[in-house]
């Protein structure tokens, strides 16, 4: 049994799928620095749209340079997943496969299905599909 | 050790807690599941309000926290100075070692644990020779291993947003 163990899921998943984990979801401290690494450049207008998304899912005290500890866990593994849709809509990527590791079952009930929603329009648009990890086997979420 | 029905204020956290029903953590058998949207403070009320006050009366405890690598790495180094092998071990095979050298522990305590094993009844088979009192963070359901179900009186314990005035949020505290 591994309670964690990211070496065994990067090996064996990390050539098909672009993995979100719980433990690991951002390299930067801030929603302005993980924007800046993943756009590599400064983009204000990307910062905003995620923070009206992440005042959606109640997050109500967000900006952007509020420090990722400061946000709760459930909190972080939101901004988690909306920066990524942010980064795929702004990028245009088409055809991704996204695996979320430990990252549902921290939101709560209302949230997990705001965000499934958030994801459904992406597979609709961008042909994203969602997946996640039980008992080391992937499920297909959509 | 109880946690007294009233307010609990934590202005840095930006929460304003109303605790509705004292909560006993002395009785044996008890198991708490704390549940609530995110952002309401579970962990916070956890870590700022029941382990200060746990600490306070001298109250052993066990906590397995939300980030659980930062722990693994932290519970490795743990019981390496304490003389204990670790290196051939398995995250679990550590976990279980480490339960099994904190005894004089009374209160357990998991933040979302059930998200790395949904069946986590092995926990309470290790621990519950010593433990009173199981206080759990969950966003499942309320389905609980056999081993929970039949043995421990379940106390759901429910965080609801009030309001929140652009700096604090009012969270009711209450149990179900």
């Amino acid at each position: 049994m591994a309670i964690y163990n990211l070496d065994a899921i990067l090996n064996r998943y990390c050539d098909d799928f672009l993995i979100l984990e719980f433990n690991h979801l951002f390299i930067s401290s801030s929603i302005r620095e993980e924007v800046w690494l993943l756009q590599r450049r400064a983009d204000p207008a990307l910062v905003e749209k995620i923070m009206r998304a992440a005042e959606e899912f109640g997050i109500y005290d967000v900006n952007a340079d509020k420090d990722f500890d400061t946000y709760s866990g459930g909190q972080k593994a939101i901004l988690g997943c909306l920066l990524t849709l942010a980064v795929i809509r702004s990028q245009k990527i088409h055809g991704l496969k996204l695996l979320l590791n430990n990252v549902l079952d921290s939101l709560s009930d209302d949230n997990r299905l705001k965000l499934f929603s958030k994801f459904e329009e992406m597979r609709l648009t961008h042909d994203i599909r969602l997946y996640t990890n039980k008992k080391d086997r992937i499920q297909e979420i959509f | 050790m109880k946690i007294k029905k009233g307010t609990y204020r934590l202005e840095k956290r930006g929460l304003n807690f109303s605790l509705a029903d004292d909560l006993d953590f002395k009785d044996r058998n008890n198991c708490f599941y704390f549940r609530g949207g995110n952002g309401f403070g579970k962990t916070s009320f956890l870590e700022k309000i029941i382990i200060p006050a746990l600490k306070t009366e001298k109250v052993q405890y066990i906590y397995i926290g939300q980030d659980i690598r930062t722990q693994l790495y932290t519970l490795r180094a743990l019981l390496a100075v304490q003389g204990i092998k670790v290196s051939d071990n398995d995250e679990v095979a550590l976990l279980r070692l480490w339960i099994n050298h904190s005894r004089s522990a009374t209160v357990f305590i998991l933040d979302e644990f059930d998200k790395y094993f949904p069946d986590y009844g092995f926990i309470f088979d290790w621990s519950d020779a010593f433990i009173r009192a199981y206080i759990m963070v969950t966003h499942l359901g309320y389905c609980q291993p056999d081993a929970v179900a039949g043995k421990y009186r379940t106390c759901n314990v429910k965080f609801d947003l009030v309001d929140f005035d652009g700096h604090i949020k009012n969270i009711r505290v209450k149990k179900e």
